[in-house]
């Protein structure tokens, strides 16, 4: 393996890694909401973060239900040119936990070591919220994450909307635009890849798992979209992601810009085209939604010229559905999606027969039940497959990496939860991997099985 | 890409356009308010699909404000008043809430729902007779010989039978607690009175 090979397969590893661990920070249920509406978590979500019929709407509609004393002004043409909260909608999220694999993971430091195993962290994550009304048809959930394992603060799930209603032909029609950082945020089913549930997916086993785009790039990119929705039934919506262009500098360090390829990024060429289509039916108490997203997007890779030259281009096309039944004592949902991507690494593997194209697949499903919103179970299963490729999952790295070049990885999670508060819960998971990166035994070359990857994660979350 | 881009401008304005469209069909700020908000639960035109949400529409306007200034100041305290009216209610003003009573009682009411055959005429009994020997007054004498309702006695006709059901168990515990009467018809219906009554007032 020449220099040049091995640097850029540890580059797209890290690239991976980080793309993985952005992915953890899921936002949840978001008590300056609730003191904003003046109504308790369950009338958006039957846990958090799962919306209920309510939840959705309240978001498609901006945010903006307000229930609290405003602070007032009016212009000389007597029409009001500020209508303020009286309290900043500020919200805290805390989460502490304990994590143990069942393999002990390499000590990086020390060649042939293995790091402590069960690692606590406390706080593993810890969140400030803007969530509430900005201005009349204008609202926001802004987040902001300080997470142990980066040691960093840095800019999480961010979804700032206008949003309107007007009735068309006798019905009812939302109509909005959203600005965020993460394609599916601004999702309203929890079956879409950046609020899907069951699970608090947040714990930090090892990330094995090979996610498609669409998944990955919470924070890398910004991006508007219009949706409208009619007869709280249709659901459609357009809109396109950028990268920052490189070549910007930093003024404060005086180093490139953040989302420069020389800074181990990827790029994305001009805008990503992003879309959604979903239809949902409710009969009292139950509801149930149909939909397909996607995305395509094109990449100057990490540590290539992020301004011209060839791009690796990937195409995602998902379908998802979610059945959800909130009674009063018992909660039930089921969340399954698939993704499928297509790739051509024009830029990675240039005229590359074997390497230079191909797809990778995941498919989600999970059921929860909840007895009086205060004791749950979710049972989870994952499966992720997709063609050999010697660049994109290249073998010989100690858990990373994949002895025979593929990314098919599969596990089961279960978890119970036990909520006294609303905004409290404390929670026990379990994952089993069947299959990781293509193998059950010595899967990486170094000798891990993908049992080794099994974690025991237990957590304490709350909000305030 | 730039063909995505150039569709998405046009989905961007066909948006725009019905909108100016719909805020043109628009009538008052009041039906805007109750669209934008109010619906969001109770549902399109007061007619909620989830029984988690009472039907609002056709309901008697003196009842809407009287419940309204009731969970303004939390004299109609049951859980689930007070998790979601409580704090809706609690900015609305005098002129509101006599507009948004006016607006849901002037829409027309859902149709009734049909019910298992013998609950139903086993609550028709009840609805028009009352039970006599335990001292529970005919519903009918106040609310209607439809369930229509009249004035400040509220009308259950074509309204979700589980949130019926729910609303005469609050008033059997004490929680809805500020109507002596209803609290009375409560303390002496049993579960399946209240269900076969419910189901019947419902079908309406
Ligand atoms: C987040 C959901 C939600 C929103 C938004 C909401 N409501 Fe309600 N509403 C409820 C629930 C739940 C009940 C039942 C309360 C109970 O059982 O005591 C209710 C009950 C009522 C009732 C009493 C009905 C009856 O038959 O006794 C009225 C009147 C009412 N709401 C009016 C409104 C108005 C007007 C608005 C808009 C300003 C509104 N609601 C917005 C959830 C909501
Ligand atoms: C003497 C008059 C009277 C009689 C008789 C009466 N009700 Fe009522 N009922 C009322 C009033 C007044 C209210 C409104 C309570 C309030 O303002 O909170 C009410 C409210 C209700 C409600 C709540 C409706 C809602 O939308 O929340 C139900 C359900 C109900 N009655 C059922 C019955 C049934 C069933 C009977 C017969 C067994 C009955 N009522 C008999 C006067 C009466």
């Amino acid at each position: 393996m020449s220099v040049r090979t091995v640097l850029k397969r540890a580059l797209a590893l890290a690239a991976g890694l980080a793309s993985a661990l952005a992915l953890m920070p899921a936002a949840q249920a978001v008590p300056s909401f609730a003191r904003q509406t003046g109504m308790a978590c369950e009338a958006c979500h039957t846990i958090f973060p799962e919306l209920t019929s309510f939840g959705r709407l309240f978001k498609l509609n901006g945010y903006v239900i307000d229930n609290l004393p405003q602070v007032k002004a009016v212009g000389s043409d007597n029409k009001e040119s500020l209508l303020l909260n009286w309290l900043p909608p500020i919200s805290m999220q805390f989460i502490g936990s304990f994590t143990k694999t069942k393999g002990a993971l390499p000590d990086s430091g020390t060649a042939g070591g293995v790091a402590q195993n069960g690692s606590a962290s406390f706080p593993e994550q810890a969140s400030l919220f803007y969530a509430g009304r900005i201005a009349p048809k204008l609202g926001g959930f802004v987040q902001i994450t300080y997470s142990s394992q980066s040691g960093k603060m840095a800019w999480d799930n961010t979804d700032i909307r206008y949003a309107d209603q007007a009735t068309v032909l006798g019905n009812s029609l939302i109509y909005g635009f959203t600005l965020n950082n993460n394609p599916t945020v601004q999702d309203v089913w929890n079956s879409t890849p950046a609020w899907t549930v069951p699970f608090d997916q947040r714990s930090s086993l090892a990330p094995v798992n090979i996610s498609t785009q669409i998944e990955s790039l919470s924070g890398a990119v910004a991006g508007v979209s219009a949706y409208t929705y009619w007869r709280n039934m249709v659901y459609g919506e357009v809109g396109v992601y950028r990268s920052a262009p490189s070549g910007v500098s930093n003024s404060s360090t005086g180093g490139n810009g953040p989302l420069d390829s020389s800074q181990g990024v990827n790029v994305l060429k001009n805008g990503a085209p992003y879309w959604r289509f979903a239809i949902e039916k409710q009969w009292d108490r139950t509801s149930l939604s149909v939909g397909t997203f996607g995305m395509l997007t094109d990449y100057h890779p990490a540590g290539l010229n992020a301004a011209s030259g060839p791009t690796d281009r990937f195409r995602d096309v998902a379908f998802d559905t979610q059945f959800q039944y909130a009674g009063d004592d018992h909660l039930f949902s089921l969340q399954a999606s698939y993704i499928k991507e297509n790739f051509t690494l024009s830029a990675t593997a240039p005229d590359d027969p074997i390497d230079g194209a191909g797809d990778l697949k995941t498919r989600r499903i999970g059921v929860s039940y909840y007895y009086q919103r205060r004791y749950g179970a979710s049972l989870g299963y994952f499966s992720t497959t997709g063609s050999v490729n010697t660049h994109r999952y290249p073998g010989g790295i100690a858990v990373l990496g994949s002895a025979s070049n593929t990314p098919d990885t599969s596990a089961a999670t279960m978890e119970l939860d036990f909520i006294p508060w609303q905004n409290v819960k404390l929670g026990l998971q379990y994952t089993k991997y069947y299959k990781v990166r293509g193998g059950t035994d010595n899967y990486d070359g170094a000798g891990r099985n993908a049992s080794d990857n099994n974690t025991l994660y237990l957590f304490a979350w709350f909000a305030y | 890409m730039k063909q995505m881009l150039r569709r998405s401008a046009l989905f961007v304005g066909l948006v725009a356009l019905a909108s100016s469209l719909g805020l043109a069909a628009e009538d008052s700020e009041t039906a805007h308010y109750a669209n934008q908000v109010c619906s969001t639960c109770h549902g399109v035109h007061g007619n909620s699909p989830s029984s988690a949400f009472p039907r609002l529409a056709g309901q008697t306007a003196p009842y809407l404000e009287t419940q309204l200034r009731a969970f303004k100041d939390r004299s109609r305290g049951d859980p689930a008043a007070q998790a979601y009216m409580w704090g809706m209610a609690s900015q609305l003003d005098e002129d509101k809430i006599k507009a948004l009573a006016k607006y849901y009682a002037a829409l027309p009411p859902a149709h009734g729902t049909a019910g298992p055959a013998a609950r139903v005429a086993a609550g028709r009994a009840l609805y028009e007779q009352g039970l006599p020997e335990e001292g529970v007054p005919a519903c009918v004498a106040c609310h209607g010989p439809n369930a229509e309702g009249n004035e400040l006695y509220p009308r259950l006709a074509g309204q979700h039978a589980p949130y019926l059901v729910k609303q005469l168990a609050y008033f059997k515990a004490l929680q809805r607690s500020n109507q002596p009467i209803m609290q009375l018809v409560g303390q002496k219906l049993s579960f399946e009175q209240m269900e076969a009554v419910a189901a019947y007032a419902a079908s309406r």
